[in-house]
């Protein structure tokens, strides 16, 4: 039987690279290919070809602080392993594809060899995993070897993986004998909190008490931390999870070899806890991978977009009449998918509250400052509130076109069907823009409300007049500027929809993450060159504006120019975005 | 109602549907056979204007639907064989969406004895994921019936309806035809299509075999011992009997 697991794992490895290799005949993943390639040379292949400048920065192992290194290594490793006794509540449930579950759980096929399959299935990830922490951490910490290393995170991989799994079938048999998660939970916790109480206690009757003065010295915390790990329960308490690391750690084959050993007992006895759990887990398994196959279908179907939890009915934004501009039929239908209910009511609730705390807080840091014993603190508060407003108006306005994607990147899958429509291709293409359009738009003029009156805590070094001109001419550019951002990633969506997947059932690979380069950084320069005419025409405007209006009254008036010029160009794409939808044939990308 | 003329369709040096020509008058029901792989659901989608055709002209109640789309989409619905809808619409946004798209003034008056027709008054606030398969499939043609189109295409209809399902379906065909739909069904369940076709189109490689009223495809196969609209496919497409059967 373990040969026809080898067969068939082998033989999915194979194809899976053979089919990526041929997928580089299509121009597309070629050309990611070589930049992803180009990408990882540059990252990678510095510290590949200059052993010696390695990306750790944090020191290396040196006999002195060995231990210290493999204690505190080994503790970390039992946070994560207890972990796995602690945050699951399922029953076990080894995860198979569909197709693994139709061909082996009615196969005569026994329970054991399933794990087993399980366990030579999860190698491939453990060995690439094992690659790339190895080639990444290069020379990191430990200064030994390749193969010392690579051996090491192989030990220490699988043996969590069998421990992972061996844990959730003690959770299952618990459950079986009536003992309910949280009991298990409350168990362990109690008994991690003993084991931390008994190192506590020791440390506090045999160490001698810590001199908070001397503890800002680096050396003074790292004796004290040395001293606990060395001597009293916890050396023992972490024993086993020293035994899994130290390997890693071996600064020579002669130790390495040493601390192979009861490593790999450790790793058998495991290997042998988990076989010989008699544990049923098929039924929960196949739930399991049901899920997750329902998963990854909403992965492709939302090119990456999931929450992982079922929709639930949504408020629409305002009554939608039956007659009118079709796009804002979109738009209705975008805002419910935006998963909020933005209603002309949740509007008006935010930016009353805007209103409120923007200009409450202007008004306080006008009576602080007008008050002699002003008080710095508050300003304090109102300086720093004012800032991560800032910061996120920023962020909204350079990432949110990235992150609210109720347009063609979410209904991409149902083109099809919006091509059915009779509709022009500007009209889909407009529609499809106002719903994040909108919510970016709203989100940005909350803010820059919320700024405008937290700024004023900056008294005379941000004159009110200075705030108010800035604040109004953002304002006016949030909605060009927003519409231009979306239509660059929109852009790319139809005009490559190949290349728009992601989530695990999604290709992969390194002519994937080439293409994403690409992406990134055609949007870059695209955004950049639409952006230059309207920066122009705002710094004329401007320039000519202050004459009359003054520093300040040039700024609305130089921002509306220079909006009246994105706008433009919004319009200009949306006709091309329209045109480019009219001709997408998504039939054509897939044979192709 | 829907004409094809000389409609082929490429996908770089493969032909999925080659010159292929028909006419399917007002009233009719065209069953669109063929084997897998024969190019009736691309044919399907270029008469919809989903995709463009490489080659030739569609025609929807005299609309060129290359040149005059809206007119000729707002005539026709699409039924494909898996229930496309918007996850997080339910079935009354569902509906009142579609109304928009095709500016259905009156749909309210429209869609409530559609929904009671289709047995989905109940779930009107219900989401796409609490419907079963039926059920979703019912939404579909529901919204797509809300124009009171005059041209429908149907891809696999039957597919996952329960035998209450098909019946309803078959009937549902068949009244939009008496009523002067003209209707083109893609499917494989042959002896389905023969209770509700009064023509069939066979397709095989992207070709037009042949094509006529059922009667006159029976009348040219039955030499050959055509009966049925099976035998007669089998003949058409090569197969000079049934496949034998897998021991």
């Amino acid at each position: 039987m373990i040969g026809a697991f080898f067969y068939l794992t082998g033989q999915s490895w194979k194809n899976r690279t053979l089919m990526r290799l041929r997928r580089m005949k299509q121009p597309k993943y070629l050309v990611g290919a070589i930049v992803g390639v180009a990408y990882l040379y540059l990252y990678m292949g510095p510290v590949m070809l200059h052993p010696n400048r390695g990306n750790w920065t944090g020191g290396t192992i040196t006999p002195e602080n060995r231990v210290l290194f493999e204690s505190f290594a080994s503790a970390v490793l039992g946070i994560i392993l207890l972990g796995g006794w602690v945050f699951p509540h399922e029953r076990a449930a080894l995860i198979f594809s569909e197709a693994e579950v139709a061909f082996l759980f009615p196969a005569p096929v026994s329970r054991r060899s399933l794990i087993h399959f399980k366990l030579l299935k999860s190698q491939v990830g453990i060995l690439f995993t094992t690659l790339i922490f190895s080639l990444l951490l290069r020379h990191a910490i430990s200064g030994s070897p390749a193969w010392i290393r690579a051996v090491g995170w192989w030990l220490v991989f699988s043996t969590m993986n069998l421990h992972f799994i061996g844990a959730s079938f003690a959770r299952t048999m618990l459950l079986d004998r009536g003992i309910s998660n949280w009991k298990r939970r409350i168990i362990v916790l109690a008994l991690a909190a003993l084991a931390i109480g008994a190192v506590a206690v020791w440390a506090a009757r045999a160490l001698p008490p810590p001199d908070t003065q001397k503890f800002e010295r680096l050396p003074d915390v790292l004796y004290y931390a040395q001293s606990i790990f060395q001597s009293g329960p916890l050396p023992y308490l972490l024993y086993p999870f020293r035994l899994m690391v130290r390997p890693y750690l071996a600064p020579d084959a002669r130790a390495a070899l040493l601390a192979l050993g009861p490593a790999l007992l450790l790793l058998a006895a495991h290997y042998w806890w988990v076989v010989r759990s008699n544990v049923a887990f098929e039924e929960a398994s196949v739930e399991a991978s049901k899920k997750m196959a329902e998963r990854i279908a909403t992965i492709r179907a939302n090119r990456g977009m999931t929450t992982g939890k079922p929709s639930k009915k949504k408020r629409a934004p305002f009554k939608l009449q039956p007659v009118g501009l079709p796009a804002v039929g979109l738009l209705w239908k975008n805002l419910i998918g935006a998963g909020q209910s933005f209603t002309w009511r949740f509007w008006l609730i935010w930016a009353w509250l805007a209103i409120i705390v923007g200009f409450s807080s202007g008004m306080t840091a006008m009576a602080a400052r007008s008050s002699a014993g002003m008080n710095p603190k508050v300003m304090g508060v109102l300086v720093i509130a004012g800032m991560i407003a800032g910061m996120f108006l920023f962020m909204s306005l350079v990432i949110g076109p990235q992150l609210v994607r109720q347009d063609f990147r979410h209904d991409l899958p149902m083109a099809d069907v919006l091509k059915a429509y009779p509709m022009r291709g500007w009209e889909v293409a407009l529609g499809e823009l106002l719903a994040p359009t909108v919510i970016l738009t709203g989100v940005q003029w909350l803010l820059i409300i919320l700024c405008y009156g937290l700024s004023s805590a900056f008294g005379e070094q941000l004159p009110r007049e200075l705030r108010l001109a800035v604040a109004s001419g953002v304002a006016i550019l949030a909605p060009c500027w927003n519409v231009i951002s979306l239509l660059i990633p929109n852009a790319a969506v139809l005009y490559f929809p190949g290349w728009f997947h992601s989530g695990k059932g999604a290709p992969q690979g390194i002519e994937v993450m080439g293409q994403r380069l690409i992406f990134f950084l055609g949007q870059a320069v695209v955004f950049l060159v639409a952006l230059a005419p309207a920066a122009l025409t705002f710094a004329v405007v401007y320039f000519i504006g202050r004459m009359a209006l003054g520093n300040y009254g040039a700024v609305p008036v130089g921002a509306l120019a220079a909006a009246a010029i994105m706008a433009g160009e919004a319009a200009l794409g949306v006709m091309l975005l329209g045109k480019l939808f009219e001709r997408l044939d998504l039939s054509s990308e897939s044979v192709s | 109602m829907i004409e094809a003329q000389g409609l082929t369709k490429l996908y770089g040096d493969f032909v999925a549907v080659n010159e292929l020509s028909f006419a399917v008058q007002s009233g009719q029901v065209m069953g669109l056979v063929g084997p897998n792989g024969a190019g009736k659901t691309t044919t399907l989608r270029c008469l919809a204007g989903i995709i463009p055709p490489t080659r030739g002209t569609i025609r929807i109640c005299g609309h060129d639907i290359a040149n005059e789309p809206i007119e000729a989409k707002k005539l026709l619905a699409f039924f494909t064989d898996e229930p496309r809808l918007f996850e997080y619409l339910t079935v009354e946004q569902h509906l009142a969406f579609t109304a928009r798209i095709y500016q259905v003034a009156n749909y309210q008056e429209l869609a409530k004895p559609l929904l009671e027709e289709l047995e989905i008054a109940d779930k009107a606030d219900k989401l796409p994921g609490e419907l079963s398969r039926g059920m979703k499939q019912k939404l579909v043609i529901a919204c797509g019936l809300l124009h009171s189109p005059r041209v429908i295409f149907f891809d696999e209809p039957l597919t996952g309806l329960d035998p209450l399902g098909i019946r309803r379906m078959k009937d549902s065909i068949l009244k939009r035809a008496r009523e002067g739909a003209a209707i083109i069904i893609s499917s494989h369940l042959l002896h389905l299509l023969e209770e509700v076709c009064s023509n069939v189109l066979i397709l095989k490689n992207g070709q037009k075999i042949i094509d006529g009223t059922l009667a006159e495809i029976r009348q040219k196969f039955e030499g050959l011992g055509g009966a049925n609209l099976e035998e007669v496919f089998f003949h058409a497409t090569g197969e000079t009997k049934p496949p034998p059967v897998i021991p």
